[in-house]
């Protein structure tokens, strides 16, 4: 399909079949799948949905022709924004090379995962939404851009059925940019797609409900994404204290607001709701370790997560200001990031360029720290307590965008016996996305958890099951450690939904718990694996 | 001086000229927030690691490893790494094609300095390092032509029959492959009317010296010479400067990761970019079109204080 077709007027672009999909490993090799949900009647009269019949961002269509007039010049508007440098010197000087060198060899799109478990679909292939922006660009942006704009490449209609898939297209990529790590030119399509995001959000308010009203939005006005405010979570760290207690027979008091600490830890928030047993293995470890650090209750210090970085600069930079400033004022000497993977590339990295240097707070990721403790032998481990394979995912904000890569391989091998620690192929820099990231695991609007099921995530358990053929039996417990809560979120969607630890005993889990449950003096396992209450029922 | 040789100069002047203003460009943008990729070469680490692999890494003086990015960068450039990595089946004819790029690139220096020397009385004739650089011209060029075609050839057949491709290409890819390919056959061409390129050096020699050509120019030279200088001329303005973007892209982009330590420089560029005013529309950024600029839209929480539980 080429580009120009996204303006066709079709009641449907592409349709994502079930049969058109690469198989999974064994024992998933005849799994009948269970198609992508269509849209009821009243959801598609309401919704934008002509993209491939999924909805991601549940965005209502223009009631009159002014309105999505009105819409369509936004977006051109915003467009022409993006290429300045007054409002966007964030990332100007790559964008634009982006949209000027794309020499269309479609390198990149092998390397994408969406673009491959969708079946080859061409609407995702990394050049596609990419092109589509810089045809818009040239033919209505530039000077001179109607003369010859077919034999030039770039006779595109610029119709509201073009902006709104895009806008849907925009949310089908999880900005691992696998794509950009490939392209022999450097042209990075996956910047072009958070771009396009930024379009949409900073000019037209359009954004994943789940990123920014009930994301960002919530985050600078309760303190947390999840909507926990800044009381709350002083009440659930103290129920983290019982749960320790409970769980260790060690009473840890965890530090909260210590002004002059040498640490202030964050972790997403989500870890204290879905898994908590995450902060509380942070807890054991630091306090076993005699590390100096601290909480913070305040508003948004408790909480790492930044998905402004997805598609909002200026929600970025509100949010990652907040981090530094709590850190400032509560004098410590550095920030440690837990186990969070966006949180590390937007704190570490992308915020690192917002303030004069002198006001930047250092900031480490918890993976470098937790391997610093391990070697430092503060903390006798017992490998034979982890005596079962394990796999390690991953996620591309910590390892290929921001190359830390041999920690928490250094972590696993110290507290696994030898050989039970494996690789997924590809790994390290070359990995590939959960299917959850660019805030996909979050984001369950609409139909698009069918979407991610079938296509984002697909890559990803294809990597799993492969890292443990030959131990199929579900009988042998195998676990996937994953450090980040996003992709343990996308991770524990999909072995839910392929009831993969039932079919083969794979469950995940992140990298503390497992160094907690290896502990020497942890007298009763840390990690629970499904069906372990039953059990003790 | 002929017609020819000002068609030359003012090509040679258009290519300048853009090519200048394209480094420019790019030069003068805002340094952009960081959005390296890893492996990063020079930080010297084969598994792709970084600095941020080590505990206090802001307290430790970072090593550049300068030879490992060189290691990089030469077998990339040279051979198109990344593609024969990452998409073997378009580089089995794009590095022919660039490898003939580069010959014919080095058989024109030959020969513009063969010129050179001959304007000092050193023919091939008559002097060991004019043969030298006559032979080299060839050695370089003969090759270039054919390593060209062949990579033309099968680059256009791809670009056809590829459905992948054919669905991003455009009339003016064809145009730009076709272009190439028939300068590099008219080349091959002149070649065998000329084979020590006595006519293609008397014409450098021309132009070196503002004088008059010494040796007549057959037809298919001549339009050699006119699909050359035509060129020469529309290269800067095409995304086939891919030099440009590979520098910058590369350098300035994907490896920048210089971490902000206070550097009094990167310190001034923040303020003057803090100072920059915004005129995104949407009505949380709270731009005021253009009143607020970026230091008072992140440093304000539109829903602070309000309804907090």
């Amino acid at each position: 399909m080429r580009p120009e077709e996204i303006s066709k007027k079709t009641e449907q672009l592409v349709t994502i079949n079930t049969e058109d999909l690469p198989p999974l490993p064994y024992p998933y090799e005849n799994y009948e799948e269970t198609p992508i949900t269509p849209l009821k009647e009243e959801q598609k009269k309401k919704w934008e949905h002509s993209l491939d019949g999924v909805s991601a961002l549940t965005l209502p269509k223009p009631e009159t022709p002014e309105e999505e007039e009105r819409l369509v010049k936004a977006f051109l508007s915003g467009l022409g924004k993006l290429m300045t440098k007054e409002n966007n010197w964030t990332f100007l000087q790559p964008l634009m090379l982006s949209m000027e060198y794309c020499a269309k060899c479609q390198t990149c799109a092998d390397a994408c995962p969406a673009f491959e478990m969708s079946g080859r679909k061409d609407i995702y292939r990394p050049t596609f939404r990419a092109d589509v922006v810089r045809k818009i660009a040239k033919k209505y942006l530039s000077k001179g851009g109607n003369i010859l704009a077919h034999f030039r490449g770039h006779d595109i209609d610029l119709n509201w059925d073009t902006v709104a898939r895009l806008a849907e297209l925009s949310y089908r990529c999880t900005l691992c940019r696998r794509c950009a790590s490939v392209c022999p030119v450097g042209v990075d399509n996956g910047l072009m797609n958070h771009e396009l995001r930024k379009i949409f959000s900073q000019e037209m308010g359009i954004a994943g409900p789940e990123i920014h009203e009930k994301g960002s939005v919530k985050h600078l006005k309760f303190g947390s994404s999840t909507g926990m405010t800044t009381a709350a979570v002083a009440d659930i760290i103290e129920y983290l204290e019982d749960d320790i207690e409970e769980k260790t027979g060690k009473k840890i008091k965890i530090p909260l607001n210590k002004k002059g600490a040498e640490i202030l830890l964050i972790h997403n928030a989500g870890e204290f709701m879905a898994w908590p047993e995450n902060p509380m293995a942070f807890a054991i470890l630091f306090d076993a370790a005699g590390i100096d650090y601290t909480l913070s209750t305040e508003l948004a210090g408790y909480d790492a997560v930044n998905y402004g970085l997805w598609y909002d600069d200026v929600q970025f930079a509100r949010v990652a200001l907040k981090h530094l400033e709590i850190a400032r004022d509560l004098g410590v000497k550095k920030i440690v990031i837990g186990e969070c993977g966006h949180a590390h590339k937007a704190l570490s990295v992308i915020a690192d360029r917002l303030l004069p240097g002198a006001q930047m707070i250092p900031r480490e990721s918890s993976y470098t720290l937790l391997n610093e403790i391990v070697k430092s032998g503060k903390i006798k481990f017992d490998p034979s307590k982890n005596d079962f394979p394990v796999t390690l995912h991953d996620p591309c904000n910590v390892v290929r965008l921001m190359g830390i890569v041999k920690p928490q391989r250094e972590v696993l091998n110290a507290i696994f016996p030898p050989g039970r620690f494996r690789e997924m192929e590809p790994h390290g820099v070359e990995n590939y996305c959960c299917g959850g990231g660019s805030g996909f695991a979050i984001m369950s609007s609409g139909n698009f958890p069918d979407w991610k099921r079938l296509v984002s995530g697909r890559k990803k358990l294809s990597q799993i099951l492969n890292a443990f053929q030959g131990e199929m039996d579900p009988s042998i417990r195998k676990m996937v450690c994953a450090p980040c809560s996003n992709c343990k979120g996308q991770i524990r969607d999909m072995l839910e939904s392929y009831e993969v630890f039932e079919k083969t005993g794979i469950w995940y889990t992140g990298m503390v718990e497992l160094m907690v449950n290896a502990m020497v003096d942890q007298k009763k396992p840390f990690l629970e694996w499904p069906g372990d209450e039953d059990d003790d029922d | 001086m002929g017609f020819l040789q000002i068609l030359t100069y003012l090509s040679g002047l258009v290519f300048v000229i853009g090519f200048a203003a394209k480094l420019l460009k790019y030069a003068t943008m805002p340094m952009h927030v960081r959005w390296e990729l890893y492996p990063i070469p020079h930080e010297g680490k084969e598994w792709g690691g970084s600095f941020y692999e080590e505990i206090d890494h802001w307290k430790k003086t970072r090593h550049i490893d300068h030879m490992a990015q060189y290691r990089f960068m030469v077998p990339e450039i040279l051979f198109i790494r990344a593609l024969h990595e990452d998409n073997r089946s378009l580089w089995y004819w794009s590095f022919p094609f660039h490898m003939g790029l580069y010959l014919c690139i080095g058989g024109l220096v030959f020969l513009g300095l063969g010129a050179l020397v001959q304007i000092f009385g050193m023919a091939p004739e008559n002097s060991a390092l004019a043969s030298l650089l006559q032979s080299l011209t060839t050695v370089f060029a003969v090759p270039g032509y054919i390593l060209g075609t062949i990579g033309v050839v099968g680059l256009t057949v791809k670009r056809m029959t590829d459905s992948g491709l054919a669905d991003v290409s455009a009339g003016i890819d064809f145009m730009n492959l076709i272009w190439l390919g028939l300068l590099f056959v008219t080349g091959f061409i002149v070649w065998l009317q000329d084979p020590g390129f006595l006519v293609s050096r008397a014409f450098f020699q021309s132009l070196i010296t503002f004088g008059p050509m010494t040796e007549p120019m057959g037809a298919i030279h001549v339009v050699n010479l006119l699909l050359f200088i035509g060129f020469w001329a529309y290269f800067p303005f095409t995304h086939m400067t891919h030099m440009v973007s590979k520098y910058f892209m590369w350098d300035k982009v994907k490896w920048d990761d210089d971490p902000n330590k206070g550097d009094a420089g990167m310190d001034s560029k923040i303020k003057k970019y803090l100072a920059y005013p915004v005129t995104w529309a949407a009505a949380h950024v709270g731009a005021e079109g253009g009143k607020k600029n970026w230091a008072d839209v992140a440093t304000s929480n539109p829903w602070e204080n309000k309804d907090q539980k």
